[in-house]
């Protein structure tokens, strides 16, 4: 440990103010504060303070991840040896899986550091940790076998213009994992638009993802009768909670996102009002939805139209389906670009819900619609706050009126 | 009676709390009084170094309005007048000269009307006593106040137990209460703990508020935001709660006592009561301390100002917290699993916090940008937005500062914002900036 310390105070002398390294200042403390926490003062003002700091708030979001990530490389592997036919054990999958997962995961965090100290050595600030947890996101959001150029990109993107060019963390609009994830969605679409199944598999191997059932369907049907006839996944409520099926390396098991969510409640980070009003607004859509296809499905056959099939998902299977739990738990939450107000928050997360199932339903284009809602509504929060701090100023008017 | 109860809102579990008992009476040769404690003053020396004061005399007064004068609060010799850069007025060190003292005598005083009252105040010079809010600065005697309040509840960690202190001193609490009534055509709040101080109910010329509840429940800036808010152009008036007998003394005996009970608190010291007085320095405390490398603090760790070792208490504080200054650097601090050695109001640091603490002056991370994962709110208990308040001050929009009721608040009301801000920001100095904006465009 000393010999650690001496390490960081020799080192420290060459980035001091004044010296040839000093624009390396920032390298230096971010890594001297990984390793040793700062010994920095309190002035005047409070002389104590809380030993929670932003430090272990990004870290604690990266560790409730970290499951998803072991379940993500394991799936990989499973749905490699269900392609091939073969049985394989637990360990054998995930090191499958984790011959993928790691390298999105490098690239992606080399792409983040890259960008995240040129700008802190650009601009003089020290690095702000939240990129760890936009780097830990953006794997997770990814297809397993994506080109791991396209990860860069799409890092570097997602770094830079959702967050960076906006003056960093605290001040951005949109959420840098998913603008890095819209951005890859529409820039390459042949890999990430998620319409065919994502695995790693033979190849030409192929077939419909879970969303992709119902959206396009050979022939109309409800669609619980649709995934009770595909027989290359289990496509079951208990199979889709249980999340061995084809989809992002993060986004598939539900219990682990659950766990997360949890740990992230417990620990005072995310906000469960968010969380709960997403899956309120998804929940009232999807019965809205519903309804509709009751009134409507006998109607457009009689007269010889083909029915949404998407509009009869029950609440539960939107709720399995795809990322929108995952994007409901890490996603919606995150604290800069949501809404800043409890109350906000609530109409926030239910117009998220809502959004949600509206562009997976009545979009003929995309099957999956969370990480957009999502992005519309991070656009919209500082209006919802807008009109809630309004309230509260015509609160105090009336009383002074 | 009005009963008021604190939901949001946090006790600091920190150690060094002083029991009920005094321990003696602190022999202080000095005292001091520093303009410094006094917002938007501008002050001038009356008296120069080496001159010979009695106690009560004005010895500086404001600028820009020489109405207001600062007593002495000792009788001696002006001993020093700091000064620090370009010629500001620092401190002002009076020796005590305890036989010019003892010959105060009572005298009979008649105050019957508002006036009286007014006039009595400032041929006293005591008016720095009385101070309002918003901007919680010396009042401006013309003023016709809405309402007056004195809190007797000191929530803040480790201060004064009021009940304690002020247990005997009933009969100049009354008669402090009585005369600062006729200052008021509003009513005058004395907020209370439960089951304390209850012969200030049988009084007609008082509204008792009860509070209930964790800090800042005992602020009086939270206590009117409940009861009685105050909005643009209005004025309330307080005084501090261990200031009332001093008032008190005087409003029925016509002389000034500065003697006060204080405290001395927090882990890094034998903590206690002392008799002592207003102004008093920490030096004769000093074999209380039980380590050495200290800061000294007058006033409560969330809002007191930093002392030097021999440094003297602020005109508005009572108590004299001390904690360790420590330049730990723990090894991967941020991945600590918690336990006694952490504090937190999160929980993310497991089994944390349950024992009292030993708090220090580290700051326990680097400062960064905002992030709002509800810190501020957890802990501030008005009705006001303090995120967005915070922000309409970064971007010196009066306006909106006004709308969202910055005048409610004042850098005591939000010290545990920054208490638990995981950004390290000082709410506080964000408050006082605003307020000092809109002050100085009036």
């Amino acid at each position: 440990m000393n010999i650690l310390r001496k390490i960081f105070s020799e080192t420290g002398k060459f980035v001091e103010k004044g010296k040839p390294l000093s624009w390396a200042y920032p390298l230096w403390e971010a890594a001297d504060t990984i390793f040793f926490s700062t010994n920095k003062q309190t002035s005047n003002g409070p002389h104590i303070r809380d030993n929670m700091d932003i430090k272990r708030t990004m870290f604690f979001v990266v560790i409730a991840l970290i499951p998803c990530y072991v379940f993500g490389a394991y799936n990989i592997g499973y749905l490699n040896s269900l392609a091939l036919g073969i049985e394989k054990g637990i360990i054998a999958n995930t090191i499958f899986g984790l011959y993928y997962v790691l390298p999105i995961l490098i690239i992606t965090f080399i792409a983040g550091a890259i960008c995240e100290i040129t700008f802190a050595i650009v601009r003089k600030h020290e690095v702000n940790e939240g990129f760890l947890v936009s780097c830990a996101l953006i794997p997770l959001t990814m297809p397993p076998d994506v080109p791991l150029w396209q990860v860069f990109v799409g890092t570097s993107f997602g770094i830079i213009i959702g967050k960076e060019i906006f003056g960093g963390v605290g001040t951005n609009i949109f959420n840098p994992a998913l603008t890095s994830r819209a951005f890859m969605y529409f820039a390459f679409p042949t890999k990430i638009s998620g319409d065919k199944v994502w695995t790693v598999g033979p190849d030409g191997y192929s077939g419909a993802t879970a969303l992709a059932v119902p959206a396009n369907p050979a022939e109309y049907d409800t669609a619980s009768n649709l995934y009770a006839n595909v027989s290359q996944f289990d496509y079951s409520n208990l199979n889709l909670f249980w999340g061995l099926i084809p989809g992002s390396i993060g986004e598939t098991n539900k219990l682990l996102i659950l766990l997360g969510a949890f740990f992230l409640i417990y620990c005072g980070i995310a906000s469960w009002r968010i969380m709960v009003s997403c899956v309120i607004g998804l929940v009232f859509t999807a019965v809205l939805f519903n309804l509709l296809s009751m009134f409507t499905v006998e109607g457009i056959l009689a007269s010889g139209g083909t029915p949404n099939a998407m509009l009869t998902l029950t609440p539960l299977q939107h709720i399995l389906l795809g990322s929108f739990l995952f994007g409901t738990v890490f996603m919606a939450t995150e604290p800069v670009t949501s809404s800043h107000t409890n109350t906000g928050r609530w109409i926030y997360g239910f117009l998220i819900g809502v959004l949600t199932v509206i562009i997976r339903s009545i979009n003929p284009a995309y099957p999956e619609g969370v990480f957009l809602a999502i992005l519309i509504m991070n656009m919209f929060a500082p209006l919802i706050d807008y009109y809630v701090v309004q309230s509260n100023i015509k609160m105090r008017l009336s009383r002074n009126a | 009676m009005h009963k008021i109860k604190v939901n949001k809102g946090h006790n600091i579990n920190i150690s060094g709390l002083s029991s009920r008992e005094y321990s003696g009476a602190q022999n202080n040769k000095f005292v001091s009084i520093t303009p410094l404690d006094f917002n938007y003053i501008k002050p001038k020396m009356i008296v120069k170094e080496n001159d010979i004061v009695k106690m009560g005399d004005p010895i500086f007064f404001d600028k820009l309005n020489p109405e207001i004068k600062w007593p002495s609060i000792a009788s001696g010799k002006i001993s020093k007048i700091e000064l620090g850069e370009r010629r500001a007025i620092q401190k002002i060190i009076i020796e005590i000269d305890k036989n010019e003292e003892s010959k105060i005598v009572p005298s009979k005083v008649d105050l019957s009307s508002r006036e009286q009252v007014k006039d009595f105040i400032s041929s006293k010079n005591m008016w720095p006593f009385i101070t309002q809010r918003p901007f919680n600065k010396v009042v401006n005697p013309s003023d016709n106040p809405k309402s007056i309040i004195v809190s007797l509840v000191n929530s803040a960690p480790l201060s004064t137990d009021l009940s304690f202190t002020l247990d005997s001193q009933s009969e100049y609490v009354i008669a402090a209460l009585s005369k600062l009534k006729k200052l008021t055509d509003g009513k005058l709040y004395v907020a209370v703990n439960k089951n304390e101080f209850s012969y200030l109910s049988s009084l007609d010329f008082v509204e008792v508020v009860e509070v209930e509840g964790p800090h800042p429940a005992g602020n009086i800036g939270v206590i009117l935001n409940k009861i009685d808010p105050i909005n643009a152009n209005e004025v309330v008036w307080t005084v501090k709660g261990f200031h009332l007998p001093m008032l008190g003394k005087l409003f029925s005996k016509g002389y000034f006592d500065p003697s006060i009970s204080i405290n001395i608190a927090g882990p890094a010291v034998k903590p206690t009561y002392v008799k002592s007085r207003l102004g008093s320095s920490f030096a004769p405390l000093k074999n209380n301390l039980i380590i050495d490398n200290v800061r000294v603090i007058s006033g409560d760790v969330l809002t007191g100002k930093q002392v030097s070792i021999d440094g003297f208490l602020g005109f508005y504080h009572s108590m004299f917290s001390i904690i360790e200054e420590s330049f730990e650097r723990p090894f991967i601090g941020w991945l600590h699993p918690g336990g006694k050695s952490k504090y937190s109001v999160f929980n993310a640091y497991f089994g944390s916090n349950k024992k009292s603490f030993n708090f220090t002056t580290l700051q326990n991370g680097s400062n960064r940008a905002f992030v709002p994962i509800d810190a501020w709110e957890k802990v501030f208990p008005m009705d006001i937005h303090i995120n967005a308040l915070a922000r309409s001050i970064e971007a010196n929009d009066i306006d909106e500062m006004e709308q969202l009721g910055i005048y409610e608040c004042d850098e005591e009301d939000v010290a545990l914002c920054s208490f638990v801000c995981p950004s390290k920001s000082d709410v506080g100095s964000i408050i006082r900036r605003g307020l000092d904006t809109i002050y100085f465009d009036q």
